[in-house]
């Protein structure tokens, strides 16, 4: 029974989660609409968390993810303000996050910089240079070519299926690609075994002749990657870039994979898991909004089931 | 009167049952062996006793009356002073304050903690076990293995002012060398002669033979057998934990060297090495030898890429020294840690995890997709050679026994086709049976053409298994001996050999 509890305890409460909201929204929570505008919500916060797996298996942390992702959509729309075709201020953008990324394993790994130190400083400096780039000022409107913003307010239509009228957006269905190649590496190649043997013991793990920081800052540079990623699916949702806009995203990706951790036996993290954590981050705050909750409320309640699930998890991890 | 009856204790963790029927009685002023293979459950046994583990069953008696040990400071009450097999040192302090941990510090006007009666103390304790080169004041986590066990075990000796008549020590001279182990010894007798107990857990038969005065052996967590070391053998104990015969002997080579090199080192310095010197043939198994912390693990790291190569040139099968660890085991160069926690395993991962991590190069397909059924075969193969007891290949290597957790590293080693095998203390921890095998193992590989060098504090090893000895003394080669005509005693000089 405690065992069960323990491993399936974080999976039993998001379950009560959805049928409390079912309960509340009879009508409108478990349509096909809402789950696909859930999907659609949370597909930013998603391709984050599940990029940000990629380091947490080593332990590691990133902290910049957001002001990467702010970055890379300021970029992006700045090329775009300067006439330069759709195509080229992507790759410029996503080539700064992955840089970025790569800077934060360069002072991680060569540097032995603790990665909470080393990405607190990045924060900053990726933010500023978003700020300076804009010159602070959210761009907009024309500046923003329509095929950009026109990603994310497309879709394949689901008729096929007998969903008349529905349409999968094309942002969630980035995300689900995100999820399938990041669990691809990690659950299925060398690659992801190696980094899971770098979080399991550093020092053991390089004398079994895994290459540690070579490793570690290729997994840097893919969380920046996938920030970037997030970044442009956001800048292309809201069709405007501001440098703060990605700032709300690093913490809620951390706590999705913690929501997740708690679900494995030893805690360490699993993208499917952190899936789990990012479906109980957004449904809660697509609930919440539906029953009108105060949105301070939903901030405490949001904190508080975080705190309680991993403080649940580590007790009945002490008992054995 | 008995000091302590242990009485049908029993301790499952899920359907293992570590534990399932053990006793033992412990007589006031004796020293007590308790022995058994990896896994038997001793570690567990004592566990119960200092108040770590809960018993499912079973039930202690503290002279004649019964008693219950909830949590360690019940143990201490009690008079209890436990040295646990895996060094639990608090790395971050010195070594005064990991040897006062236990019990309250010393104090100036009731609230400051008075640094200098501590390290008093701590040099008082350390000076029992006839050490003055360890400073008090050192944070513990500079020392090496050895010395942070000496710490531990003065740290039981300690003065708190609540007597101790009980002393428990789990694999003591494991990291020990052959000196210090002389002076645990002779630190026990006194404390036996002043009229404490003492329960003692090793796989060191003779030192077992040594200093104990009654054995009590486990196997598969019951008890099979207490016996005064005088009115029995080495064969008979041996019979009473594995239930077969097992040669407590060095297999012998059975083939002639061939001329061709594996290794060649001619005057290799590193930062921590000078002046390394030999040559490796093929299937020759070189031992490093040396007092403690001579430079022997260092020359280890020399030849695994670990340190630079400051002056001389060091060829491996042909080529150059590997550059690091992955070139090394890219290179068919194997390596056994010294220390099996820090080093060697990732603890929380399954023995499979720990297992294939070196070799996972030829484990994978395209795209460095992991072949699940080769990581398996793998695994299997060399968990059967070592005979690993283990519910399933699966289970973390935390839950492992002490001696199983050493295997899972010697077992990874060994997973691939090798040129050279480094061994820094492979058999630390391991039980007799299983030394055996090993010792077979090492022997089938060097027929193989397997280049070994070997480290072990243990000088009958050292002697039983290599050919020749290259003696270190202050990160210093001094020079190299053939084993043929030489005994422990012989070797030992010539470590202290100007
Ligand atoms: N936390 C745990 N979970 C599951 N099994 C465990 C746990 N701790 C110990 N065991 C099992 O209990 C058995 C006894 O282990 P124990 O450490 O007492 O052996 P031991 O006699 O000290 O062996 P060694 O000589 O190798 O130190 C082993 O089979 C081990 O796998
Ligand atoms: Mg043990």
């Amino acid at each position: 029974m405690g065992l069960i509890l323990r491993r399936y305890g974080t999976l039993l409460g998001f379950l009560a989660i959805i049928v409390f909201f079912w309960s509340q929204l009879p009508e409108t929570f478990l349509t096909a609409r809402n789950l696909i505008n859930i999907s659609q919500q949370i597909s930013m916060l998603a391709v984050v968390a599940f990029t940000m797996t990629i380091v947490m298996v080593m332990n590691d942390f990133d902290l910049s993810v957001g002001s990467t992702a702010s970055l890379a959509g300021v970029v992006a729309a700045f090329l775009f303000s300067l006439g330069y075709p759709v195509w080229a201020g992507i790759s410029v953008a996503l080539l700064v996050g992955l840089l970025g990324g790569l800077f934060n394993g360069i002072l991680v790994s060569f540097f032995g910089i603790l990665p909470f130190v080393a990405t607190l400083g990045t924060l900053t400096m990726f933010s500023g240079t978003a700020f300076l780039i804009s010159g602070g000022k959210t761009i907009f409107g024309r500046d923003i070519p329509g095929t950009f913003s026109g990603f994310a307010r497309s879709g394949v239509p689901l008729d096929g299926i007998g969903l008349a009228g529905v349409t999968m957006p094309f942002l969630s269905i980035m995300a689900v690609i995100v999820l399938f190649l990041v669990w691809f590496a990690l659950e299925q190649t060398t690659f992801g075994r190696r980094l899971y043997a770098i979080g399991g013991n550093m020092e053991a793990a390089k004398l079994a002749g895994i290459r540690v920081r070579t490793l570690r800052m290729s997994a840097f540079a893919l969380t920046g990657l996938g920030a970037a990623t997030a970044g442009l699916m956001y800048a292309s949702r809201v069709a405007s870039a501001n440098p703060t806009q990605g700032s709300g995203l690093m913490l809620d990706a951390i706590a999705a994979v913690f929501l997740g951790m708690t679900m494995s036996e030893e805690g360490e993290p699993r993208v499917l898991a952190t899936l789990v954590g990012v479906l109980i981050l957004g449904i809660l705050d697509n609930g919440l909004t539906q029953l009108s909750v105060d949105s301070y409320i939903r901030e405490i309640l949001v904190g508080a089931i975080v705190v309680s699930a991993v403080a649940f998890s580590s007790i009945s991890k002490q008992k054995r | 009167m008995t000091l302590l009856d242990l009485t049908h204790i029993a301790k499952s963790y899920g359907r293992t049952a570590a534990l399932a029927d053990a006793s033992i009685d412990i007589l006031p002023g004796e020293v007590h062996a308790l022995m058994g293979e990896n896994g038997a459950g001793k570690s567990t046994f004592i566990k119960v006793l200092a108040g770590i583990v809960k018993s499912d069953r079973g039930e202690i008696r503290f002279q004649g009356k019964l008693a219950t040990i909830d949590n360690p400071q019940d143990a201490f009450d009690l008079g209890f002073r436990f040295i646990h097999q895996e060094l639990n040192v608090v790395p971050q302090i010195s070594v005064a304050e990991n040897i006062a941990i236990g019990g309250p510090y010393p104090t100036r006007f009731g609230a400051m903690v008075n640094w200098r009666e501590l390290n008093r103390r701590a040099r008082a304790a350390l000076a029992r076990l006839g050490i003055d080169t360890i400073d008090p004041r050192t944070k513990i986590s500079r020392l090496s293995a050895g010395d942070q066990m000496l710490v531990k075990i003065a740290g039981t000796l300690s003065d708190t002012g609540n007597p101790a008549c009980l002393f428990v020590m789990d694999e003591p001279t494991a990291s020990l060398t052959g000196e210090e182990s002389e002076r645990l010894f002779k630190v026990i007798a006194e404390l036996k002669s002043a009229g404490a107990s003492v329960l003692y857990v090793s796989h060191r038969m003779d030192e077992v033979m040594q200093i104990c005065d009654r054995v009590t052996v486990f196997r598969d967590g019951r008890f099979v057998e207490t016996k005064r070391t005088n009115d029995t053998d080495k064969d008979e104990i041996i019979r009473f934990m594995t239930g077969r015969d097992v040669k407590d002997v060095y297999p012998e080579r059975t083939f002639d060297l061939e001329e061709h090199l594996v290794c060649r080192a001619q005057d290799v310095s590193t930062r921590r090495i000078r002046g390394l010197s030999f040559n490796l043939r093929k299937g020759e198994v070189l031992g490093i030898g040396g007092l403690s912390n001579a430079g022997q693990s260092e020359v280890m790291q020399a030849l695994m890429g670990l340190d630079r190569i400051l002056e001389g040139t060091l060829k491996i099968s042909g080529k150059a020294a590997p550059q690091n660890p992955a070139t090394a085991w890219e290179g068919g160069i194997a390596y056994v840690p010294r220390e099996r926690r820090r080093e060697g395993l990732m603890l929380t991962r399954s023995i499979l995890q720990n297992t294939v991590l070196p070799h996972l190069r030829h484990l994978s397909r395209l795209l460095g997709v992991v072949n699940r059924r080769s990581e398996r075969d793998m695994t299997q193969r060399v968990a059967d050679i070592v005979r690993l007891k283990a519910d399933s290949l699966k289970q973390p290597c935390y839950q492992l026994s002490g001696g199983n957790q050493q295997k899972v590293v010697f077992a990874r080693a060994v997973g691939a086709s090798l040129n050279l095998l480094l061994l820094d203390e492979p058999t630390r921890g391991v039980d007799v049976g299983a030394k055996f095998d090993i010792y077979t193992l090492v022997r089938e590989l060097s027929a193989r053409g397997c280049g070994v060098v070997l480290t072990s504090s243990d000088l009958p090893e050292l002697l039983g298994m290599c050919d020749r000895i290259l003696i270190m003394q202050d990160g210093r080669q001094t020079e190299i001996v053939e084993t043929r005509d030489l005994d422990p005693h012989g070797l030992l000089s010539r470590f202290y050999a100007a």
